[in-house]
């Protein structure tokens, strides 16, 4: 066998080993213990963040749920004045963002924190404290974001609030600053869970659990993972680039000064058609699990499903223009996004028929979430059709803001997510609590919600083709419409009804347990389904195939008697085994942070900062996010522990370290991918310069004395040269304790100053915000640039402060080479922002 | 870095050429100089997809790799077959329309 980290195959053949001791299982339950009674709230173990993440989640979906059912009742009849139009505007706006940012992607993410690691057999996801901070920014972001409603103060633009509607001349209240900072801070909760999933499953799968045998859920994670930071930049760019228009009058959307409102349209959609992907393939990845698993053999066309998921994953970023048909693109721009809208079902094909493959070739049975599997099989199946007709680009003029595009959505996103999701609660929750929930209601639910599905919105294809268009908040009696819309209501009444039967069942059976499942009802395979606590499984053992517990029915006797990696703690501390991402062969133990308030008072005054700026109170929001800055490096002061244990032995003798520096550690990951989202914001503000200078060229001019370049970008150089040359003397044992630490605030102190030159030359040039697009585009570019010159101010301190206690450790440090990775990035991206400010195409 | 380059590169080539076709007709809308640089891009594009497909056939040989390496071979041969018939699909465009 090949080698992927020089890690001898030959160490597996020891597993599984002589029995453990028992009471080495009291230290783990000991070490992993989460705090009682109110100081639960601080814990951090994915057990406890991921139920309630998972909670939440569910409670913003029967929120929007709620909505939704007074937007019918709204709609049941002509002229109805059940809602008047300005909160019928509030409530289609907010039941649309709720489901798509505070229910689909949150769902995922959270389905992901409560699973991954018992699917992996890790003891928890790499950075707890960072899924903690995900989940409170969320929650309580969320929750006030839902409020707002009460007030009269939703967001009313629709889920994709296009400028101008949402510009400060025709939306003058505070509803749609709501939506912009609510929704942008939300997003970055989300990007932050990416982060922790992309690295989890890279990094923290059991040994032999090579990407050829990965659970197709923790595929289709790492896939959703790796898509949301890449799509999730563009509407971060993009809500920041209209909040800035609205509070500061920078035009980047106003036609009159140089703007263009289709650059909105052409951001948002970059990330709101992945988006769609972002949701499905998860639930995609739960039903290649579940079909399998339910109908007891492998998944047919294994490999052709990990293809389709990274095939739908590619594309999936060359369709955004289709929801954009119909604003007069060039002829060949919209065929080449026709053809790509049509090729991307294709890999969505390949997966419905594995899956249809799966269910004829096992043995399925009639129970709950078999039904729900095939139940939203067929109802995707029908949505995708509807797409492929949408596809068509004269069809889709036809149809284009009716209520046949919501027909056609509802019927992907509730067959394509919703479905799998409850047949994923049907399928897990015996693994997370002491009763399993009940197969009869689970059926009873099911019939009711397929057919309120189809009751609900099959109507709603032949309203759509009648011609009433989405998001009126009426229409006129004599259309014909009254009779199909009511049709429509009485089905969302009685999918609501399966849903309600759902919370009956949750509330009668769901017993919250972290280590007394109700066994494995429905006999998977897979390593979730090994007895747990909060330390995860007792042993991490050796994967040999893809359903291990199917193909060594000892196993899980064997992991329990403590018999393979970890049995116990090595270190006497939280600790994971890091794994090769290929191979996933042992590399290190992870030392890992326990409970902490820290970052749930992060979360806490990140979200004050943004909410507060949004009913614009300036102070207590600058006092909130001041606050938040100490929270943070007090939660990370605790990470990054000294090498003080050397290499430990984690089972029958293999010896592992406990301190890795340089690219084979989680937090090198972490910092590369932190790294592309901020790479892919400027890329987009890239777009966005270039997209506006060459519709409006016009409103560019030529600035001046642009030799200053030179300086910015000699400061810039400069910056990373001091830094590079830090970690030369950290290696050094000749240099002095402060010496690295030393150079690495002088760059700092270059990149500071760099900055400082570019923006006041800048200022200098008479190109204001206000005046041109020209203006605006520049002063986001170098906004962008000094949050990064300041988060580079802020490493410097932290690093200084660390030095002061003697917590760097040498020769290599992981701190240490995380903020010289980020100085160097800031570096480039400042030189870059220079040039392009004075000689980009528009400086002439 | 080896096998994700093979497991991802014949994915990557398609959406490289996608966003090149996206360029190329929005920079010269409506001339025939986006068609020309379309199908100018299409031809590197589909040689590499098709070097791509040869070179991971090519490592689904036992002898050549082990179980994990072949099967990164499989998914990455299926990628650059997937590749040359999207290319070919998403360049139609310019020729036809």
């Amino acid at each position: 066998m090949t080698s992927e980290t020089g890690f001898d195959p030959k160490l597996y053949e020891r597993f599984p080993a002589p029995p453990r001791p028992d009471s080495e299982i009291a230290d783990l339950k000991r070490i992993w213990t989460a705090p009682g009674g109110w100081a639960r709230i601080t814990a951090v173990n994915n057990n406890y963040i991921g139920l309630w993440y998972v909670g939440a989640a569910f409670l913003f979906f029967l929120l929007a749920g709620i909505l939704a059912l007074v937007i019918r009742v709204q709609l049941s009849a002509p002229l109805l004045g059940v809602l008047p139009q300005e909160t019928y505007n509030q409530f289609f706006t907010m039941h649309g963002t709720l489901m798509m940012f505070l229910f689909a992607v949150p769902m995922m993410e959270a389905i992901g924190v409560l699973l991954l690691p018992q699917m992996l057999a890790a003891r928890d996801l790499p950075f707890p404290r960072l899924s903690a901070y995900a989940f409170w920014a969320y929650f309580i972001g969320g929750l006030c974001f839902f409020m707002s409603i009460f007030a009269g103060l939703a967001p009313d633009g629709g889920w994709f609030m296009y400028p101008p509607l949402t510009s400060r001349t025709f939306s003058p209240g505070i509803n749609a600053d709501f939506w912009l900072l609510g929704i942008g801070f939300i997003e970055i909760s989300a990007i932050a869970g990416a982060i922790e999933i992309l690295v989890g499953v890279l990094k923290t799968r059991a040994p032999g659990m090579t990407l050829a045998r990965m659970p197709m859920f923790a595929w289709a994670m790492l896939v959703f993972a790796g898509m949301i930071i890449i799509a999730f930049p563009a509407v971060i760019l993009g809500t920041l680039l209209l909040e800035l228009e609205r509070a500061l009058n920078w035009p980047f959307f106003d036609a009159t000064r140089g703007g263009d409102p289709l650059l909105w349209q052409h951001l948002f959609w970059f990330f709101g058609h992945p988006e769609v992907y972002i949701i499905f393939l998860p639930a995609a990845g739960i039903v290649s699990m579940l079909v399998a698993q339910l109908s007891r053999i492998d998944l047919v066309g294994y490999h052709l499903v990990v293809l389709a998921l990274l095939a739908t994953a590619f594309i999936s970023f060359g369709v955004w223009a289709h929801h954009m048909f119909t604003t007069g693109m060039p002829t060949l721009s919209i065929s080449f996004f026709s053809a790509a809208s049509m090729a991307v079902s294709v890999p969505a094909g390949i997966q419905v028929f594995a899956w249809i493959a799966t269910l004829a070739a096992g043995k399925p049975r009639y129970n709950a979430p078999t039904l729900f599997l095939v139940g939203g099989l067929v109802i995707f199946v029908m949505g995708g059709l509807t797409g492929v007709m949408l596809a068509m680009v004269p069809f889709d003029w036809q149809v284009h803001d009716t209520h046949f595009i919501v027909a056609h959505l509802h019927y992907v996103l509730i067959g394509g997510a919703v479905f799998p999701v409850f047949a994923a609660f049907y399928y897990w929750i015996p693994s997370l609590s002491r009763r399993a929930l009940s197969d009869r209601l689970g059926r009873i639910a099911f019939w009711l919600m397929f057919a309120g599905m189809h009751v609900a919105f099959l109507p709603m294809h032949l309203i759509g083709l009648m011609g009433m268009p989405r998001r009126v908040y009426t229409y006129l009696p004599g259309t014909g419409l009254g009779t199909v819309n009511l049709i429509s209501t009485v089905g969302a009444f009685i999918l609501a009804t399966g849903i309600a039967v759902v919370l009956f069942d949750l509330a009668r059976n769901f017993r919250h347990s972290v280590d007394e499942g109700a066994d494995n009802p429905y006999g998977g395979g897979t390593l979730e389904w090994l007895s747990t606590g909060l330390y995860s499984t007792r042993s991490i053992p050796l994967v040999k195939s893809r359903n291990p517990l199917w193909d060594d029915p000892d196993l899980s006797r064997d992991v329990d008697q403590g018999r393979y990696f970890l049995p116990y703690s090595a270190t006497g501390h939280r600790e994971t085994l890091i794994t090769s991402p290929l191979r996933a062969e042992p590399q290190y133990l992870q030392f890992m942070a326990g409970p902490s308030i820290w970052p749930l008072l992060s979360a806490l005054f990140t979200a004050g900062f943004f909410l507060l700026l949004t009913v614009q109170a300036y102070t207590p929001a600058v006092i909130s996010g001041v606050l938040a800055i100490p929270s943070m490096l007090r939660w990370l002061w605790d990470t990054d522990r000294p090498g003080d244990i050397g290499p430990v032995d984690v089972g029958a003798g293999v010896m592992v370290p406990t301190h890795v520096t340089g690219p084979s550690t989680h937090g090198w990951w972490a910092m590369v991918i932190l790294l592309v989202v901020i790479f892919m914001m400027f890329l987009m503000a890239v777009f966005s310069f270039f997209f506006l200078l060459g519709i409006h060229p016009g409103f560019w001019s030529q600035p001046q004395d642009r030799w200053w370049a030179a300086i910015v970008v000699a400061l810039y150089v400069a910056a990373a040269g001091l830094a590079l040359f830090g970690r030369h003397l950290l290696t050094r044992a000749t240099s002095t304790h402060w010496s690295p630490t030393t150079q690495v605030v002088f760059a700092a102190i270059c990149a500071i100053a760099a900055y400082a030159i570019d923006w006041t030359n800048w200022r200098g040039q008479g190109i204001d915000g206000e005046l041109s697009a020209q203006g605006a585009m520049s002063n986001a570019f170098l906004s962008l640039q000094g949050m990064l010159v300041a988060i580079v101010g802020l490493m410097a301190v932290f690093l200084a402060l660390r030095t002061s206690r003697g917590l760097l450790t040498r020769p290599r440090s992981n701190t240490f080479d995380l903020i010289v990775m980020f100085l160097l990035y800031t570096a480039a991206q400042g030189s870059a922002v220079s040039l392009i400010l004075r000689f980009g195409p528009g400086a002439g | 870095m080896g096998k994700w380059t093979l497991l991802l590169g014949g994915l990557t080539i398609w959406a490289a050429h996608f966003f090149l076709l996206y360029a190329f007709a929005s920079l010269f809308p409506g001339r025939d100089l986006a068609r020309i640089l379309s199908l100018a891009a299409t031809l590197p594009a589909l040689a590499a997809s098709a070097w791509l497909l040869w070179f991971t056939v090519r490592r689904r040989q036992p002898q050549n790799s082990d179980d994990f390496g072949r099967w990164v071979g499989n998914v990455g041969a299926l990628g650059a077959a997937v590749a040359i018939i999207a290319i070919l699909w998403q360049a139609l465009p310019a020729l036809m329309v």
